[in-house]
């Protein structure tokens, strides 16, 4: 889009970044791209098919990245939640980094070649978005876009397994996490997995056994999951990044639904917001506990 | 391979009656890195002790486990023993297969293999202790005592005659508390005000006592052995440096009737003022909201109103300009002595609670409560001793006192008894009897409550001599009927109703403690309970502190409470802060959490749910001063040992000593061998 | 649901309990000194607040053999480091809940407050789990994926 492109020819231009972090066309769809030169800025897109959550590129782990200098991204809503993320776990300033916002209608759940956005192809976390334009910028880019209607069809899913056993539910996860062998792409794509060493792969104590078998798949998954709650802010990258299409966007939306109703929380670009777990008020729910 | 020592508590019969106490040591004799494992009839004694030194000694142990009674009882006594034989007394420690097993089980087979896993349990925990050093803090041999009632000062006055400094802090122009309220105290009858005001003098005069009166704690910092306090001195409006104390001020006030704090809204008092004449210190203050300089300047008059007080004031003490101040106060210890209140019943009720309309306090005249009778009784009051209506100043010559209103009653009011109404209503009946010859005192009780040294001597002399009338039973409501006030009531000995005229009556209301506790405690990180007493922590053992180590607690505040205990406690509380000065450095045990900073991702949950705020934020830097992460980091002299920084970290990069994940691992490993 | 004859042969499940040492530990020894009779199916492994109680236990748990876990701690305000059960509290609603949704019987994981005076109350969680998780059974599912032997 020539808005971002002309922004972002500037910003480098003048110096005032090191690098772009944006998305490019690439042989195979759209692609995270760096851009450290502004005659390059030419290549930077957006469209739907944009769902890559370019935040986790701001971890201070990544020294690659880091190395090219003061970062500019470019955030969708979801994306913007993640750097609110990082700033609220302190993994950034807002000085470290330069934000460049785009005014999202929605992203493919599948994305192809060609932009193809239509109400059966938008993704289902794109459902009831409140970041279409979102909060947290120093730039904002693009036009108000035509959103068309997202359902959010895990909910439905959801809800569904809810319904039956806990048999029922024991099955169908044993069925999915059996396909996992702990590659650890959902972690190595999610912006708020950013620990130096991670609990699973802490060896004293082995909490978490590292070999693809159930009973560690089982536990790292768990693990993953109530880490992520109230963090995760749904951009579906571990969903996406996962070669064994394990279905994680439910349980990371499973623990989005159980800390709203029960906390009132909800993902937010806001960094002042403060993350549930490790907050509490003295009127929480306490009905399970006898 | 690690070489611990099991040792297997009988317990004369208490454990050996149900757990087959050789048969553990046996098995634990196979376990994996067990290198002694014996049985005794009881370890905590002297020879059983001397086995343990013995051991460590000759089988080179490096680690012991004691399956005896619960760590609470004898945890401190082992590791004594083993500290004493060389042994890190952190290597040491406890199975419980007494409370948690040989107690409560018959079954004597499956108690033996609890007590088996316990023991098997704890020995792999034992595997992953490290020797952990005691912690040792500085401490600051000054005290900070907050309330200046008899409490307060007792406390003051005896720390600071054993040497340490103080700093006393109330939030009333003077000290004295309610006792400096009350006419007479039981069982003695002393005046109050006489056995009081020496020693509020002693406090005022005292080398080592800081005076803060007309001051609160705005906020606290810190942790035992080093508080940081800020206080905030509110504004007299008077230069204390230059007032004399002469009265003139009050004198020319032109304000005269506004109802008197001290004397229960009984009699009335002047704009500026002192509290009451034996008031310490004796500076007078001015009540902003009733003053004509004050009320004028509120709403924006530009030229100053009255000031008839400056004008009197020879020294030039008045200064309307004055505004807070405050003061920063480094302490070792901090002693809460706030009192307590009376229930007001129809104005600000405790928790939602609306009962006792029935018995007309604030609609009906001459139902006055039991500070307010010490008010009419007391000489120095607002009928100069003389028991009169405060209606129409007419004598009453019959007198019902209610006790129990609010206390004892957890449908309406409060569940617990408030301890001193049944003492000081025998007292009032006394004191109404010695003032009004002829005067008939009833009293409506559900128990007589006179427990202590002389006090049921004194509740019967009520009886007996002053003629007092005692009704077992309450009353259903009362009402104004032309110049009485009717009391309906009940007999429960003679099983009748009765309705009785009254002059006047006294409601003997619950206590309370002092309105603001709850914000006051929550800067104190104390804990209080749903009445907002301050909790002690324990209630038979350590009557005098609370959870939170360096704050004591004295008085009434904690729980309903009489003069001589409030005194006692006062006492008991400065003896252990003088215990706690004592030391050159404070020893606290080392269960502390750290931090591995080269783990450390530098998210600080753990500094958002630390309740101490003991985690800091550290900078990693290169050689050459390049900023390369911050991280977090425990104080261990703040960090009380909860770990719900390690529960919350996500990668465990900090570990609590003692409880490490390690130790737990182990510990529910072991349940599956 | 065994019947009289099968009941000889009763499984007794393996509970482990995680508590706080200041008021469940300290109310399960009041429980001890009162004599109070109870299931021996718990181990209690002992913490110094339900604030370091981490889910990562409660898995560990069921990995390592057991039939159910109990964790409890002290009363709400009255936690000893003031708010380590609000804590615990809060990442406990979302772990149960996450648990269900993943199909592990909730029933098998009891949360209580029991306080350092509540020695009864603690004799009647213990009596409550085990009778709650007998009826269960064994956990075999997990027990199986954990590679144990039944």
């Amino acid at each position: 889009m020539k808005e971002l492109q002309v922004l972002a020819r500037k910003l480098l231009a003048e110096g005032s970044v090191g690098v772009v972090i944006g998305y490019e066309e690439g042989p195979h769809g759209v692609r995270p791209a760096f851009i450290t030169r502004s005659e390059d800025a030419g290549r930077l897109v957006f469209d739907p098919r944009c769902v890559h959550n370019l935040a986790t590129y701001l971890s201070p782990r990544r020294s690659v990245v880091k190395g090219l200098g003061k970062p500019a991204v470019v955030v969708k809503g979801c994306d913007a939640r993640a750097v609110a993320g990082l700033l609220r776990e302190s993994q950034l300033t807002r000085d470290d980094v330069v934000l460049i916002a785009v005014r999202c209608g929605g992203v493919m759940q599948h994305p192809a070649q060609h932009v193809d956005l239509r109400a059966e192809t938008v993704a289902d976390r794109c459902a009831g978005c409140d970041v279409r334009e979102p909060h947290l910028f120093d730039f904002m880019v693009g036009e108000a876009p035509t959103a068309p209607p997202a359902t959010d069809r895990r909910e439905a899913r959801i809800r569904e397994l809810e319904a039956g056993s806990p048999a029922d539910r024991w099955a169908f996860w044993q069925q999915e996490l059996a396909r996992c062998v702990r590659c650890h792409a959902c972690r190595q794509a999610c912006p708020m997995c950013f620990c130096e060493r991670c609990v699973a792969d802490k060896t004293q104590p082995g909490w978490i056994e590292s070999s693809p078998h159930p009973r560690g798949n089982l536990a790292f998954h768990l693990t993953r999951a109530i880490h992520q709650a109230g963090r995760c802010v749904d951009c579906g990258e571990c969903e996406r990044a996962c070669p064994a299409g394990i279905p994680l966007g439910l349980l990371n939306r499973k623990l989005a639904l159980v800390v709203a109703e029960r906390f009132g929380h909800h993902a937010s670009d806001d960094p002042s917001v403060p993350a549930p777990i490790g907050s509490y008020a003295s009127n929480d729910g306490q009905e399970f506990i006898l | 391979m690690a070489r611990i020592g099991v040792f297997v508590c009988h317990c004369g019969e208490n454990i050996g009656r149900t757990v087959d106490c050789a048969r553990v040591a046996e098995a634990l004799r196979e376990h994996p890195g067990v290198a002694h494992s014996v049985d005794y009839k009881y370890m905590c004694s002297d020879p059983g002790q001397a086995l343990i030194k013995q051991a460590i000694v000759e089988k080179r142990l490096d680690g012991v486990v004691v399956a005896a009674c619960s760590p609470h009882m004898h945890e401190k006594t082992f590791r004594r023993a083993c500290a004493g034989a060389g042994l890190n007394p952190f290597l040491c420690e406890m199975a419980n297969v007494r409370e948690h097993c040989s107690w409560i089980h018959e079954d004597r087979a499956r108690a033996t293999d609890k007590a088996i896993d316990l023991a098997r349990t704890i020995v792999e925990k034992v595997k992953h202790n490290r020797p952990l050093q005691t912690i040792r803090i500085p401490v600051t041999r000054r005290a900070l005592v907050i309330g200046g009632g008899i409490a307060g000062i007792q406390a003051a006055l005896d720390i600071a005659d054993g040497g340490a400094e103080v700093v006393l802090v109330e939030k009333e122009p003077s000290i004295g508390g309610h006792m400096s309220q009350l006419s007479e105290t039981f069982p003695t009858l002393d005046c109050s005000q006489c056995i009081l005001t020496p020693r509020m003098v002693e406090v005022y005069q005292h080398p080592r006592i800081k005076l803060l009166a007309f001051s609160e704690v705005d906020e606290v910092s810190g942790y035992i052995g080093n508080f940081t306090v800020k206080i905030r001195q509110k504004a007299r409006a008077v230069d204390t440096s230059k007032c004399n104390g002469c009265g003139a001020c009050t004198t020319a006030c032109i304000q005269r009737k506004i109802p008197s704090e001290f004397d229960e809204r009984l009699g009335m008092r002047s704009a500026i003022y002192v509290p009451f004449p034996q008031a310490v210190p004796n500076t007078p203050v001015i009540d902003r909201a009733n003053c004509a300089y004050f009320k004028a300047k509120a709403k924006g008059a530009t030229k100053a109103a009255c000031g008839k007080c400056a004008q009197a004031c020879s020294r030039e003490a008045i200064d309307f300009d004055q505004q807070d101040s405050f003061l920063t106060e480094r302490v070792g210890a901090i002693v809460v002595a706030t009192g307590f209140q009376l229930y007001q019943i129809g104005a600000d009720q405790p928790q939602g609670l609306t009962g006792y309309g029935e018995y007309g306090y604030g609609t009906v005249p001459d139902v006055i409560d039991g500070l307010q009778f010490e008010r009419l009784a007391s000489a120095s009051g607002p009928t100069g001793g003389k028991i009169l209506r405060p209606s129409d100043g007419k004598e009453p010559k019959r007198i019902v006192f209610l006790q129990c209103v609010g206390s004892r009653d957890p449908a309406k009011g409060m569940a617990y008894c408030s301890k001193i109404c049944c003492m000081y209503v025998a007292k009032h009946t006394m004191l109404y009897r010695h003032k009004v010859h002829d005067g008939q005192a009833t009293v409506f009780y559900m128990d007589i409550r006179a427990a202590g040294k002389g006090y049921d001597e004194f509740t019967r002399r009520a009886i007996e001599e002053d003629g007092a009338r005692y009704v077992r039973g309450r009353v259903a409501r009362l009402y104004r009927d032309g110049d009485v006030i009717k009391v309906h009531g009940f007999d429960t000995l003679s099983g009748e109703p009765l309705v009785l005229d009254a002059d006047m009556v006294v409601l003997a209301t619950a206590m309370r403690p002092q309105p603001g506790i709850e914000a006051l405690a929550q800067k104190l990180s104390v804990s209080y309970d749903q009445h907002g007493f301050i909790n002690e922590a324990h209630p038979k053992l350590r009557p005098v502190e609370t959870n939170t180590a360096g704050v004591f607690v004295a008085g009434a505040c904690q729980a309903p409470r009489d003069i001589p205990d409030s005194v006692a406690m006062a006492s008991a509380a400065a003896a252990k802060i003088l215990g706690l000065f004592s030391q050159a450095e404070l020893e606290r045990e080392p269960i502390v959490a750290r931090v591995d900073a080269s783990l450390c991702a530098g998210c600080f949950h753990c500094e958002r749910v630390c309740p101490y705020g003991a985690v800091e934020r550290k900078e990693i830097r290169d050689r050459k001063g390049t900023l390369l992460k911050v991280v977090a980091e425990v104080n261990p002299g703040v960090c009380q040992g909860c770990g719900t920084c390690q529960a919350t970290c996500p990668s465990k990069s900090v570990e609590l000593d003692g409880f490490t994940d390690q130790q737990i691992w182990a510990e529910i490993n072991a349940l599956a061998l | 649901m065994a019947t009289a004859a099968e009941s000889l042969t009763t499984f007794e499940p393996r509970i482990t309990a995680f508590v706080c040492n200041w008021c469940t530990y300290t109310g399960a020894d009041l429980a001890g000194t009162s004599r109070l009779q109870m299931a021996p199916n718990v181990r209690i492994v002992r913490l110094p607040c339900t604030g370091r109680i981490d889910p990562l236990f409660v898995i560990k748990a069921f990995e390592r053999g057991a039939d159910g876990v109990i964790v409890s701690g002290c009363h709400p305000a009255d936690c000893h480091y003031t708010a380590g059960n609000y804590h615990a509290r809060r990442r406990f609603a979302v772990f149960r809940e996450l648990l269900d949704f993943m199909g592990i019987d909730t029933r098998r994981v009891t949360f209580s407050w029991v306080s350092a005076s509540e020695g009864g109350k603690w004799r009647d969680v213990v009596n409550e789990t085990v009778a709650r998780v007998q009826e269960l059974g064994p956990f075999e599912a997990y027990h199986q994926l954990a590679g144990r032997q039944a």
